[in-house]
Order: C-alpha cells, then structure tokens, then sequence
C-alpha cells in the first residue's frame, strides 16, 4: 500500500487517538485447508460508537501488507495516522459519528493476530511452517467470532479493497444473514494467472534467502533480503505506469557521472530509492512467513469454489457496490465488473462503479472525491430497500 | 407545471404505466436513477441502470438504484435470454451508435423494448432547417455544433421503417405534440415532437 497521507490528526473530523484491543477465542478454530489452532488472537481497533440496537457496526477489512489500524494515531508523536485515515473519521466518507466502525488484523498475520510468528502453546516454539494453511475464507471466520464476542448480529456494511474486497464479498456468502451491505474496491473473485505469477516471484524471493531456513529463523534474523525484494516488486504492481511517473519521473539522487559508495549499480534514480526505502521499512514491520502465507491465501481464494460466481453469490442478501479504477492492472476494471455481472444475473441489488484514476491498484487509498461521495452515498442509501428480487 | 419538468416526467409517466408491477427492468442510459427509483417505488420493480458516467453512477447509488457503469453493449452481452421483462431506453437512442445492435440485443435480453426519443422529423425543425440551413438548438439540443455530442437524430419514420423491416411488432405507442404533453392524432411524423414505442419481437 501506499503511505498513508499524513493528515492533522487531532483536529476535528479525525478519530484522533486511538488504541488496539485484542479478542483471544478460546475455542478450538479448524483450518478450510485441515489443521487446527486451540483458539487464536485478534488485534483489532474500533472507532465510533456502537448505538443501543447494534446495527451500526462498519467492518472494514485490510489487504496483503495492512492491519488493524486504519485510522486515528496511537500518540501525538505518530508520524502517520491509520491506512485509511482519509477515509473513517466523525464526517468523513464512513463516518464515524454514525457507524461503529472495527477492523481486525486478519488470521494468519504478524500485527498482532495470530499467525506463523506466534508461538505454538503446544509446543513453545514459533509456528513457522507448521501453521496451517489459511485461507480467506479462515480469515472470515475467524472475524465472526470477534463479531459475536462484541454482541453484534448483523453488518451494516462490510468494506474493503483488494484482498479486503475478497473478505467483504466473502462475508456476505459466508453469513448472508450477517450482512446488509458490502462494498468491494479494487479487488477479485479470483485472481488471475498475472497476479499468481507476480505472487509467485515474490515468494521465490523469500523461500531462496537462506535467511528464511524452512520458515524457522527468530525475528529480525529472517528472510529480510527476500522479503525486501518481495515488497519491491509487489509495490510496483500497487501503482501505476502514469502514476510513478509523475512521482518520480527520471529523477536522479546522483549525477550520471558519480559512482555512489555502491558503484556503478547504486542508487541512480529518485524511483529506485523509493523501492528500496519500501523494501526496507517493510522487512521491519512484516513477517516474511505471513507474507507466504497469505500471498498463497490470496492465489487460492475463488469465490465461486471452482464454479460460477453466480450460484454462491445467489446466497448473498446483502445489496452490494463493486468499485474499479481504470489504472489498476493488479485488479482489472473487468475482474471487478465480472463480480457485478455475476450479482445482477443472479436478481442481486449489485453496483458497478468504475473511477478514473491513475495511481493504479492503491487507488482505493488515496483522497479521490469521486470515490468518497460512492462510499458515503451507498451507505446513507434507504436501508428498506428491497435487496433481491423475488 | 413547467416545460422543463413537463418534458422530464413524460417518460416516468407513459413509459412508467407500460411496465407492469414487480417487472424485471433494464434501463439503457439510466441517468441518476430517478426513472428507476420512480419505478422501484410505484411498481416495485426490480431495475438494474447502465450508465458510462461516474457522476450519474454516484446519483444511482445514492438513490439505492442498481446501476452499472459501462458500455450499453456490452453491458447488454452479460444477461442471458429474455432475463428482463423490459429494456427502457428513454431520451439516450439518439446517443448511440449502430443503434439497431442494440435494439436487437435488447429484445434478446428483455421481452420488451420501450423507448421515447424526440422526433427528429418535427415540423419546426424541418422549418428551422430549411429557412436557417443550420444545425438545430433548441432546448432538447441546446448545444451548437462545437461543443455537442455526438447525436444520431431519429425520426419518426425511421424509427417505423426500422421496426417494420425488423419485423417487430409495435405493441404500444404515443405521439405527443411539440408540448410533449398533448397527444398528437394527425400525421406524427410531422406533427409529433416526442414519441414512445413498446416493441416486441
């Protein structure tokens, strides 16, 4: 993901300071995939109030690289407010004065939820590889549980981009009755052999430094050089062709004729530091194994489980907005219209949105007018509408 | 009431009272949504839009209005056979290219094809071309030739001629005057300012 803007964070129309809370399940948790957990951790964080019928409650999911913390900052010296502080705050698109509004870092991650960082109660040792497979549709569960633990039956919308998108739509088949509303941005049904194939090269980076030991190394003592690569490449494909261009251009850090301390293949150009600083800062707040784990999460997900979309989205009560963005080539408009096409054939009350930006798959994060009245309207809109067709 | 507001409603009413209670309707060229809402609310229908501007998309979602952005055609390609029971096309025929592909896949996809369009055969306009020699501007077209869109006038003949080598039948029509209100009994071609079809196959 992109940098989260910075934004006065403690001024009116912010959420301003805020803190994360963990749900532990006590109960056994079985993996799609098989395998088992005794019960797990959640890291979430909630903004707003939940009012006294409890149907106000926003879930706001996360993609690849994100967490838990989407808005507010944690003290006054935080560099950079939430993810998506543009987006959730009291005003605000999902506004915070009216909706309770949670998210959790998802099963399988390193921000505080339990993952292939954290220590096997069984046997006292980082899970490493022998974490089960997690899959989308674990991650969803899992956020049931966090759901019930906070008494609320029923969504007022699930919302999120990319792999957040998967959940959102996920949730809605998984829960029908959970669900009133999704909106899914930048996102897909199932991934395409391109996005496989850049997944693919990514976790070929990890899996070959032989920091990465089978997935069993200590943190910091791990992968970094190939979670650094990962990252690189994986920023790339979140941006676009216009958009690094306007960025960074062919902006030089050195003059064609200075060999930097590196030489000749050092740092040259503005847009390969800013690589390299992704890279960087990633390896120090990421797992290199969740990184595998969910990258192979993201290339499995199929919404209609090797079928048409339309005979599991038949289930979904919920009405549904769909938001493309033209630049974005990780997700393609047409992935995001498919999901659409496929809730209209099926008598859904479904949307397609499509916006014309041209900061490619990470649209969905930047401040865009266009994006913010879609979001605010679609949840303003009369909740007694029909939500299919009989 | 106003012209203007005369001239928005007329669609809502004819076209609103040809399409039956708890219908399935695609709507090409749906705008903000308020036929569609309008029809959601008096006839409780199922309606899906299809319009290719973000700012029209936004209206229909704040309306609750399904909507999907995109082109009409291939809009049109994604809904099996006879999926709807009618495909409305009010006030966009004269926007679209090879209109008569559309016609045909609508009546693919919907039993129905209803539509209202200004006649472009109108007396005054015919007058405006032979006194002006111009383009015509007036308040349906109220853009010269450098800043307009891209139109595809349609008239009354046309419109007929089309349907009659088509081979579809005209199940519902209305002539309106140049008021677009008083229905016009004599000569259409030529006296009708606003026309509305239903045609089936």
């Amino acid at each position: 993901m992109n940098d989260a803007e910075v934004a006065p964070v403690l001024e009116e129309g912010e959420v301003g300071l805020v803190e994360y809370h963990d749900f532990v399940s006590e109960e056994p948790f079985a993996f799609e995939e098989g395998g088992e957990l005794p019960g797990f951790t959640l890291r979430y964080e909630t903004y707003g109030k939940l009012n006294a019928a409890r149907d106000n409650a926003i879930f706001i999911f996360h993609a690849l690289s994100g967490d838990h913390h989407c808005a507010g900052v944690y003290s006054l010296q935080d560099a950079k407010p939430g993810w998506w502080n543009n987006m959730i705050g009291p005003g605000k698109p999902i506004d915070t004065s009216k909706y309770f509004v949670l998210c959790s870092n998802c099963l399988g991650g390193c921000q505080g939820s339990t993952g292939p960082s954290s220590i096997n109660p069984a046997t006292g040792r980082r899970f490493g590889l022998s974490f089960p497979q997690v899959s989308v549709r674990d991650m969803v569960r899992a956020q049931s549980r966090l759901l019930d633990h906070l008494g609320i039956e029923t969504l007022h919308c699930a919302i999120g981009g990319s792999m957040g998108g998967m959940q959102a739509l996920q949730w809605a088949i998984e829960y029908p009755d959970r669900v009133r509303s999704l909106i899914a941005m930048a996102t897909t049904s199932r991934q395409s052999a391109q996005a496989i194939a850049f997944n693919e090269v990514g976790r070929c980076a990890i899996v070959q430094d032989p920091g990465w030991h089978e997935g069993d190394y200590e943190p910091g003592q791990g992968p970094n050089l190939g979670l650094a690569v990962a990252r690189m490449m994986a920023h790339i494909t979140y941006l676009s062709d216009e958009g690094l261009d306007r960025k960074f251009g062919r902006v030089r850090r050195r003059e064609r004729e200075s060999a930097g301390a590196g030489g000749y293949f050092d740092v040259e150009f503005e847009v390969e530091s800013y690589l390299r600083y992704q890279g960087k800062s990633f390896v120090n707040r990421f797992d290199a194994n969740s990184y595998l784990y969910i990258s192979k999460a993201l290339d499995r997900f199929d919404l209609g489980q090797g079928g048409p979309i339309e005979e599991v989205v038949d289930k979904m009560q919920a009405r549904a907005l769909v938001v493309g963005f033209t630049s974005d080539w990780l997700f393609p408009p047409r992935q995001n219209r498919e999901i659409v096409h496929a809730m209209i054939r099926a008598g859904k009350n479904a949307s397609y949105a499509e916006i014309d930006m041209d900061l490619g798959h990470d649209s969905f994060l930047v401040r865009a007018p266009a994006l913010y009245e879609l979001v605010s309207g679609f949840l303003a809109a009369d909740e007694h509408l029909p939500r299919a067709h009989a | 009431m106003k012209r203007s507001a005369i001239k928005r409603e007329v669609d809502l009413q004819i076209l609103g009272d040809w399409v039956s209670e708890g219908a399935r309707v695609l709507d090409l060229g749906c705008g903000r949504g308020i036929f569609l809402e309008y029809l959601r609310q008096n006839k409780r229908t199922y309606g899906v839009g299809v319009d290719n501007q973000i700012e029209k998309v936004s209206g229909c979602v704040k309306r609750g209005v399904s909507v999907y952005q995109g082109d009409i055609e291939q809009a049109l390609r994604q809904f099996p056979d006879g999926f709807f029971d009618w495909v409305l096309c009010s006030r966009t025929l004269q926007e679209l290219s090879r209109p008569q592909d559309i016609i045909r896949e609508s009546l693919r996809v919907g039993k129905r094809f209803a539509v209202g369009f200004v006649n472009h055969g109108y007396w005054r306009n015919r007058l405006h071309l032979l006194w002006h020699g111009r383009r015509i501007i007036n308040e349906v077209f109220p853009e010269g030739w450098g800043e307009s869109r891209r139109l595809n006038p349609i008239a009354v003949g046309d419109f007929e001629d089309f349907c009659a080598r088509e081979g579809l039948t005209i199940t519902r029509r209305a002539y309106l005057r140049g008021d677009w209100h008083t229905p016009c009994k004599l000569f259409p071609g030529l006296f009708a300012g606003y026309v509305l079809y239903e045609v089936s196959r």
